[in-house]
């Protein structure tokens, strides 16, 4: 049952101690006291809604706004790094994503509007734990690594390691995601990003990201194959890339691939999409997404 | 100056074209792309709507909303709530008085089954009781502590269903004006109608086709959700702020509800943020904050969230089935509509809406014999009401749809057929219902299509199986009207009154007073054009001066695309009643023995209007000075007031070409190119004309691919819980681009209507969703009977269709 008396998205009504830490290690501290009964707060988009809709009640709320070593983004020899913190527009503004990743950019671009995206910020994307969250595609394609952090230190976990479910993560209560870091896309990948929503501006019903290197005669060397909004969590279709890896890029292998991807995917009906529509929609997009990523690499 | 005024008076001598030509040229204010008044309050947000009304001593309100779409309270305690410092009401405390919240149709005519506050809530979300405290958190968590018992019932959401014998009823009694009548098979109203014979006229048919339509339910999303400030004052009286399309309509049921003399009751014009239909009727929210105030005696603000809004208001789903009959020639013989309105929970004046679907329906096409019955059937669901176009976007998509399918069978070109049977010029055209109807005196439909046709390049068009490839293009087109108004000769069953007042001032400035809500198309901008205009008065110098119940007289409502053709006219009337005295005293002044002989023009340099005598320069007076006269010299106020009662409802034709792009593997559909043409008469503000048609187009665009209200079948919830994420509307992006959007204004002057004009807001709207559709059939040649259009149904199409 929905109580409309209580769910709304403008009064909220809940009572919370808010912190507003400048460092790293404050926000540790803060943490390592109050745990499971605090919240990360970032840019709010996803957070503030929620505890207006009274599906979270924290009783303490830690702000990152003043927290500035998890705003950067960063070339270093590994990677691209980038912290958590970073709002999604100022990604979307930096030459450094838009060249270097701009699978990761096309996604970004795609999401909300200018207004929530000046907000919204990379890590709390990955942290909400939507399975349609537009960001986890682009970076499992890039085998993007995520550092962690907590009152024990620091960890890095793959990116396809860290989503649980919808809403979870490996992330214990008591820790913080406070950088990603994309490894350099090597010389001659090509990538893509596609999304399907109701509107423009608005939730995916699936997205899709690829990443792809060819070979000499067209083999593929390295392919990789993510999407969103068609299971529990963002997934990666590893029985698809598998078939894929060593195969001439043609069409018939692309046809085929396509149809493994609407195999592993475990879409479900809502208010958006039906499963069935998913299910289809997975294969149509494999496909189209991989000969946009091909024909990137031709154009070189 | 004055030759052009000259040439004006020579052009309504001659054809229709040549005057809305010359008319364009010879307008000062009229037909001209001007920054309107209200422009910059609002892009620098000034302006102050509902929600900005601070007060002294303000106390804020929350609803406590049924969570069940149909139950009984057994008990209620809201100890803990009053304990918190809340003023509390509940359903025991407000007047057992059933009303109907819409007040547009006369009274014998008018259902009544609404309370304030209700035990027994009968759609998730009817309000049970209200608080009211220091700030709205307060308020809030007041609420959460009052403690309800529900006897939960099962709810009926199907209005087929609904209409089944045996099934329980929603109501058992309501009222029908003062009558008490008996609900039958949760039939909240119902109409019949016959007219010739067509059971003869199907026999006569070389064709007949029958086919049944059934749209979705879409909610306003209007911007500003609805609410309201009252404050109480000493005498017993209120004074209230609330977004309403109509201020004077609101006293009534104020008075007709909790008895207060409508003398004590003020309310105040303000803009609003959108109407679409959602606040003809007044808004809950206003009513309660009514109780909330006069319980409180203080000031109280009840703004709903997003979220109680879309619990709040809805526009009708309608199913219908239509038969309809031709000769091989396509001259259609016989039409036969039945309809099922599923109104939700209450009424909010159903019964004209089977009117007006029946009126839509014999003016879009004469059908020759016409058979109609109409049904409005209760069901667990939020209350419907009028959604800009009141049935007629949703009458236009299946009779389009169905005349399109029609030609086909008949081998001829939809375009052809629809000319040949279309309501045209001379006929007689049905405004709002069978009883208000007038004589089509302006018709501008096949200019539209001829300039529409080669716009879209409709020759060139192909067959749906001559279109191949993964995305297919394809072209729709549908055509319509709306009325302007709701008049005409005779008194029906719908009241059609507005009120103007035009003041001169001794500067020469001058007040135009009115009680019409400007929804935010621009309506009295146009006003004060037409003001202008008429008086010769620079347009600087008219201020649309805010206004109040108790400073005007009875407007009904901004609804029925009414703003500009009917209150545009109140408007020039009394301006022509001023400016017939300010010649009186200006003749007096300047000794001119016959007022006649003299002329007013804006002075732009002087800031003035200025009277004088042609050919005669020594004769000139400025207005502001023929004011200070007439007062210094105790003469008297140059001010006079109209009611004006219009004597016809002129349609608005519009005509839509739309290119569309379906992507045959995802089921996306995307619009490609748009001409939409109208015919306006005389375009006060051509630029907001072609504003409201690209939002015309929108609002359709929407309704054909994408909206619809979806509650859980078991449970009555609304399946989005009412939160917009998951109720889309299209944004700029997801429309073609302006290039790829062409207006075309026919050159057309309706002579009732104020220099021309007629109305525009509906009839912007009402044609897409059929264009969409028959471009969507074009491009895949598949036929969809159900609204929304969605790329799930197209793809589950396509799969069918390949087996």
């Amino acid at each position: 049952m929905v109580d409309i008396s209580r769910f709304n998205t403008h009064i909220l009504p809940v009572r919370f101690e808010y912190f507003a830490p400048e460092t790293l290690d404050e926000v540790i501290e803060l943490l390592k006291t109050y745990g499971e009964e605090a919240k990360i707060l970032a840019g709010g988009t996803d957070l503030l809604v929620k505890m207006k809709q009274r599906l979270a009640s924290p009783k303490y709320v830690i702000s990152l706004r003043k927290v500035k070593e998890l705003d950067f983004i960063e070339v270093g020899d590994d990677g691209i790094h980038i912290g958590a913190a970073t709002k999604l527009r100022r990604l979307e503004r930096s030459d450094v994503i838009r060249r270097r990743l701009p699978v990761l950019y096309e996604a970004i671009k795609s999401m909300a509007s200018v207004q929530v995206r000046n907000m919204a910020t990379i890590g709390g994307n990955l942290c909400n734990a939507s399975p349609a969250a537009d960001t986890a595609p682009p970076l499992l394609v890039l085998d993007a690594k995520l550092k962690i952090m907590g009152p024990e230190g620091a960890r890095v976990v793959p990116i396809d390691k860290f989503f649980l479910g919808p809403g979870k993560t490996v992330l214990k209560p008591t820790e913080l995601l406070t950088e990603i870091i994309v490894p350099h896309p090597k010389e001659g990948t090509g990538t893509a990003f596609i999304k399907v929503s109701r509107v423009a501006m608005d939730l995916a019903k699936v997205n899709i990201a690829v990443a792809l290197r060819l070979g000499s005669g067209d083999v593929i060397e390295h392919v990789r194959i993510a999407l969103g909004a068609v299971a529990p969590t963002p997934m990666r279709a590893y029985k698809a890339e598998e078939f894929l890896l060593g195969k001439e890029f043609s069409e018939e292998n692309i046809v085929k691939a396509a149809e493994i991807v609407s195999g592993e995917v475990r879409p479900i009906t809502d208010i958006r999409s039906t499963a069935e529509y998913r299910r289809e929609l997975s294969k149509v997009l494999t496909k189209r997404a991989l000969k946009i990523a091909y024909e990137r690499i031709r154009m070189r | 100056m004055n030759a052009s005024r000259h040439y004006l008076a020579k052009a309504y001598f001659v054809g229709r074209r040549l005057i809305s030509e010359i008319m364009t040229q010879v307008f000062r204010y009229v037909g001209k792309k001007l920054v309107r008044v209200d422009g910059y309050t609002k892009v620098t947000g000034l302006e102050k709507f509902t929600i900005d009304i601070q007060l002294p001593g303000m106390l804020y309100g929350r609803i406590l909303r049924s969570p069940y779409a149909h139950a009984i309270v057994k008990e209620i305690d809201t100890g803990e709530a009053e304990r918190m410092g809340a003023v509390v009401v509940t359903f025991k405390d407000v007047p057992k008085v059933p009303f109907n919240p819409r007040l547009v149709s006369i009274h014998e005519v008018t259902y009544r089954d609404w309370l304030v506050l209700t035990d027994r809530p009968l759609y998730v979300g009817e309000p049970i009781a209200a608080v009211a405290a220091e700030t709205e958190e307060k308020a809030q968590r007041a609420l959460e502590a009052i403690k309800v018992k529900y006897e939960v019932l099962e709810p009926i959401l199907d209005p087929l269903e609904a209409m089944k014998p045996g099934k329980p009823l929603l109501h058992k009694r309501i009222y029908l004006g003062d009558k008490e009548v008996e609900v039958k098979n949760n039939i909240a109203c119902e109409l019949r109608y016959k007219e010739g014979d067509p059971d003869r006229g199907f026999k006569e048919s070389d064709i007949v086709l029958e086919r049944v339509y059934r749209t979705n339910r879409r909610y306003h999303m209007q911007l500003e959700p609805r609410g309201a400030v009252c404050r109480p004052e000493p005498d017993g009286g209120i004074t209230l702020w609330t977004t309403t399309q109509t201020i004077h309509n609101t006293r009534i049921l104020i008075n007709q509800i909790f008895g207060i003399p409508i003398s004590k009751i003020n309310v105040v014009r303000l803009p609003i943020g959108g109407g679409f239909g959602s606040s003809i009727h007044a808004n809950m929210a206003t009513l309660i904050c009514v109780a909330l105030a006069l319980k409180a005696r203080r000031p109280v603000k009840l703004i709903y969230t997003r979220e109680e809004d879309m619990h709040d208001h809805v526009g009708f789903s309608m199913i219908f089935r239509i038969k309809g009959g031709a000769k091989k020639d396509g001259t259609l013989m016989a039409g036969e509509l039945e309809t099922v309105v599923d109104v939700g929970a209450h009424q909010v004046q159903p019964y004209p809406l089977l009117g007006c679907l029946l009126g839509w329906f014999v003016s879009l096409y004469k059908w020759r014999n016409v058979r109609y019955v109409g049904r409005a059937v209760y069901t667990n669901k939020v209350p419907a009401c009028a959604i800009r176009g009141f049935g007629n976007p949703e009458l236009h998509w299946a009779v389009e749809s169905f005349l399109d399918e029609l030609a086909e069978e008949l081998g001829m070109d939809p375009i052809d057929l629809k000319l040949k049977n279309y309501v045209g010029l001379g006929d007689v055209f049905w405004g709002q219902g069978p009883t208000v109807r007038s004589v089509i005196r302006s018709d501008g439909v096949k200019e539209l299509i001829k300039e529409g046709a080669k716009l879209i390049g409709w020759d060139k068009r192909l067959k749906p199986s001559e279109r191949k490839g993964t995305v297919r293009r394809g072209v729709g087109f549908a055509r319509g009207f709306h009325t302007s108004g709701t008049g005409g000769p005779l008194s029906g069953h719908v009241i059609d009154l507005s009120w103007a007042l035009v003041k001169v001032n001794v500067d020469g400035s001058v007040e135009y007073i009115t009680p019409l809500i400007d929804h935010g198309g621009g309506t009295l901008f146009a006003h004060a054009k037409i003001v202008a205009e008429e008086l010769g008065v620079p347009l600087s110098k008219v201020r649309i001066v805010p206004s109040d119940t108790h400073m005007t007289g009875y407007d009904v409502c901004t609804h029925a695309s009414r703003g500009v053709y009917v209150g545009g006219e109140a408007a020039r009337r009394a301006a022509a009643k001023v400016k017939k005295k300010l010649l009186e005293y200006a003749a007096r002044i300047l000794d001119v023995p016959n007022p006649e002989a003299l002329r007013i023009e804006p002075d732009e340099e002087l800031s003035q209007g200025v009277i004088y005598v042609e050919g005669a320069p020594e004769k000139r007076i400025t207005v502001g000075e023929v004011a200070r006269i007439a007062w210094q010299k105790n003469w008297g106020s140059i001010a006079e007031l109209v009611s004006y009662r219009a004597t016809n409802c002129p349609p608005t034709f519009t005509a839509y070409f739309v290119e569309v792009e379906v992507d045959t593997e995802t089921g996306v559909v995307r619009p490609v190119k748009v001409v939409a043409g109208a015919d306006v008469g005389t375009p006060i503000n051509p630029d907001l004309v072609a504003g409201q048609l690209h939002g015309g187009f929108v609002m359709g665009w929407s309704m054909a691919i994408l909206e619809d209200v979806v509650h859980d079948p078991k449970t009555g919830e609304l399946m989005n819980k009412g939160f917009i994420t998951d109720y889309k509307i299209p944004t700029a992006t997801d429309i073609p681009p302006v290039d790829d959007f062409i207006v075309i204004l026919a050159k057309t002057r309706e002579p009732t209507g104020p220099f021309g004009a007629k109305g525009i807001g509906e009839a912007a709207t009402n044609p897409v969703a059929a264009a969409v559709a028959n471009a969507i059939y074009n491009a895949i040649g598949i036929r969809f009977y159900e609204l929304p259009i969605t790329p799930e149904k197209i793809l589950k199409a396509l799969k069918e269709r390949r087996g």
